[in-house]
C-alpha cells in the first residue's frame, strides 16, 4: 500500500510517454535507458535503448546525459521507471520521462525491439543470477559461451575447476586425462563417485559434467599428453588450466603455452598448501621464470608421499576456475604476474609480485622456441611416480 | 629480527617450526644462520656452491630477491624471508 501511494504520487509529477511516443522521440535523438537487470534483457529490449540498470544509475547517468538533457526510462511494467526517474530528478536530472507500460507494452503494439545473441530462455534462466551483476551482465555470459576451455587433469584440480566452469557456462569445456578412477581419489576429485571407480576419469568427467550442464559441449581426450600430441590437442582451445600432478607436465604445458601464445592458469598443491597464478606471456612471467627447473630427485617428496587435504586441491582448482573466468569474460583483474599461496593451517593467502627472467629460455623477448625437452627425465625427479597420470 | 618462513615440506626438516627467527641484515646472512641451526633445511634452498637452487624462490617484502639484489637483499628489522619452493600436486 505504501508503494502504490509513492507510485501514484510520483505517476503525478512525472511525464508518461505511451511507448510510440518514446520511440518517435528516441527516433529523433533522444536518450532511451532500460533500467532492468541485465538478465532481464534477454526477451528483448527497445532498439536503440541504452541498457543501465537501476542500481546502476545514478552512478553511470553522468556517462550517457547532462542533467539538461532529456532522458527517457524503460522498466519491465513501469513502476520501477518512476522510481528510477525520480531518483534522477533528486540528482539534478530536470527532463526525465517514463515509458507507460514498460517493455511488456512496448512489445505488444509491435515496436521494435532486439535481442541479444547467444542468450535462449533456458540460458537466460540458468545465467540469470551472474548476468544480472552489472559488470558482467548479458556481454559477460556471451564471452564465456564462446570460450573454449581446456583442464589438463581431470583429477584433484581439475575437479572443482570442471564442476564451476561448466556451471558458469563456458561453451567448449575440455578434459585430458588417461587416469581411471580410484578409491582413493575421492577425497578430493569430486568430479567422479563411489559407482564409477574403475572407469575413465574422462568419462566419468563427462557424465557430471553433461548431466550439470548440458547446455555446454564437454570434449574428452583420454590420452597421455606428451611432446608429440600436445599441440594437436591445444590447439583447440583458448585457454589452458594445468591441474597435473606432476613435474613432466607442468613445464609441458609451460611449453606449449608459450609456442601457441595460449594463456597457463597454474595451480599446483601440496599438503596443506596451494599455488595459484596466471601465465599469459607478452612479456608477462612464464612457469620457467618462476621455477627454471624442477627439483632433484632428493629434494622434493613425491605426491604420494607428499599427501593433500582434500579442501586444498578444491579451493585452488576454484581460483584456477576464477581465473578463467575473468580472462575469458573480460571482467576483472587476473593474476598476471602475480603469484598467490594459500596456506590451510592458517588460512592465509598471501599475493607475491612476479616479474618475468630476462634469460628465460622459453619466453625471453626475441628468442627462438627451443623446441621441447625430453619431459620423461623429470621422472625421476618426482620421486618415481608416474608422471603421465594426472590424477 | 628476521623470520624465515618455511613451507611445509621443510618443516619437517626443523622439527616442525614454520619459521625461524635469525639476526641478519641481508639475505645470505640470514640463510647462513639457517644453515647453522637446520644445515638440512638450508641445502634444500641453497646448492653446494651457494646459489638459489632453480625450483626455489625466495621472496623479501612481497617481492621475488631476483627483482631486488638477490642473495644481497637487504634485510631491515621485522621483515620476513619467504621460502617458495615449487610443488607439483594436483
Amino acid at each position: 500500500m505504501v508503494l502504490d501511494k509513492r507510485l501514484a504520487e510520483l505517476r503525478d509529477r512525472i511525464q508518461q510517454l505511451n511507448p510510440a511516443e518514446a520511440q518517435q522521440r528516441l527516433t529523433a535523438g533522444e536518450l532511451l535507458i532500460d533500467v532492468r537487470d541485465p538478465g532481464e534483457l534477454v526477451g528483448g529490449t527497445p532498439e536503440g535503448a541504452e541498457a543501465l540498470s537501476r542500481g546502476e544509475l545514478e552512478m553511470r547517468i553522468g556517462d550517457l546525459a547532462a542533467p539538461h538533457a532529456p532522458v527517457m526510462l524503460i522498466c519491465a511494467s513501469g513502476p520501477r521507471s518512476l522510481l528510477a526517474a525520480d531518483d534522477l530528478l533528486r540528482l539534478g536530472y530536470r527532463r526525465v520521462a517514463v515509458v507507460a507500460g514498460g517493455v511488456d507494452r512496448w512489445q505488444r503494439e509491435g515496436l521494435p525491439c532486439v535481442r541479444p545473441e547467444h542468450i535462449d530462455a533456458d540460458s537466460a534462466e540458468r545465467y540469470a543470477r551472474q548476468m544480472n551483476l552489472p559488470e558482467f551482465g548479458i556481454e559477460g555470459q556471451a564471452r564465456l559461451a564462446d570460450a573454449r576451455v581446456l583442464l589438463v587433469g581431470a583429477g584433484g584440480l581439475g575437479s572443482p575447476a570442471a564442476l564451476y566452469l561448466a556451471a558458469a557456462g563456458i561453451g567448449t569445456l575440455g578434459l585430458v586425462d588417461d587416469d581411471r578412477v580410484e578409491r582413493s581419489n575421492l577425497h578430493r576429485q569430486v568430479l567422479h563417485r563411489d559407482d564409477r571407480i574403475g572407469w575413465p576419469k574422462t568419462d566419468s568427467a563427462r557424465a557430471t559434467l553433461e548431466g550439470l550442464n548440458p547446455k555446454i559441449e564437454v570434449r574428452t581426450h583420454q590420452a597421455r599428453l606428451d611432446a608429440r600430441n600436445v599441440e594437436d590437442i591445444f590447439s583447440g582451445y583458448r585457454i589452458i588450466v594445468d591441474g597435473s600432478d606432476n613435474f613432466a607436465t607442468r613445464y609441458l604445458v609451460n611449453d606449449a603455452c608459450i609456442k601457441l601464445g595460449l594463456p597457463n592458469v597454474y595451480g599446483a598443491v601440496q599438503r596443506f598448501e596451494g599455488q595459484v597464478s596466471v601465465f599469459a606471456g607478452h612479456g608477462r612471467p612464464c612457469y620457467r621464470c618462476l621455477f627454471s627447473e624442477p627439483p632433484e630427485p632428493d629434494m622434493a617428496p613425491s605426491c604420494n608421499e607428499a599427501g593433500v587435504l582434500g579442501v586444498v586441491p578444491g579451493v585452488i582448482g576454484l581460483l584456477q576456475a576464477l581465473e578463467v573466468i575473468k580472462l575469458a569474460s573480460g571482467v576483472g583483474e587476473p593474476l598476471i604476474g602475480r603469484l598467490l599461496l594459500f596456506d590451510a593451517r592458517t588460512t592465509r593467502l598471501r599475493e607475491l609480485a612476479l616479474g618475468p627472467d630476462k634469460g628465460c629460455r622459453y619466453c625471453a623477448a626475441g628468442g627462438e622456441f627451443p623446441g621441447y625437452g625430453d619431459y620423461g627425465e623429470f621422472c625421476n625427479a618426482s620421486g618415481g611416480r608416474d608422471l603421465e597420470s594426472h590424477d | 629480527m628476521t623470520r624465515i618462513e618455511l613451507p611445509e615440506a621443510l618443516r619437517q626438516l626443523t622439527g616442525g617450526a614454520p619459521e625461524i627467527t635469525v639476526e641478519a641484515t641481508n639475505v645470505a646472512e640470514a640463510l647462513e644462520q639457517l644453515g647453522r641451526l637446520h644445515p638440512e633445511a638450508c641445502v634444500r634452498i641453497l646448492t653446494r656452491g651457494g646459489r638459489v637452487r632453480p625450483h626455489v624462490n625466495l621472496f623479501v617484502r612481497e617481492h621475488d630477491i631476483r627483482s631486488l639484489d638477490g642473495l644481497d637483499t637487504t634485510l631491515e628489522d621485522g621483515d620476513s624471508l619467504l621460502v617458495v619452493p615449487s610443488v607439483a600436486g594436483g
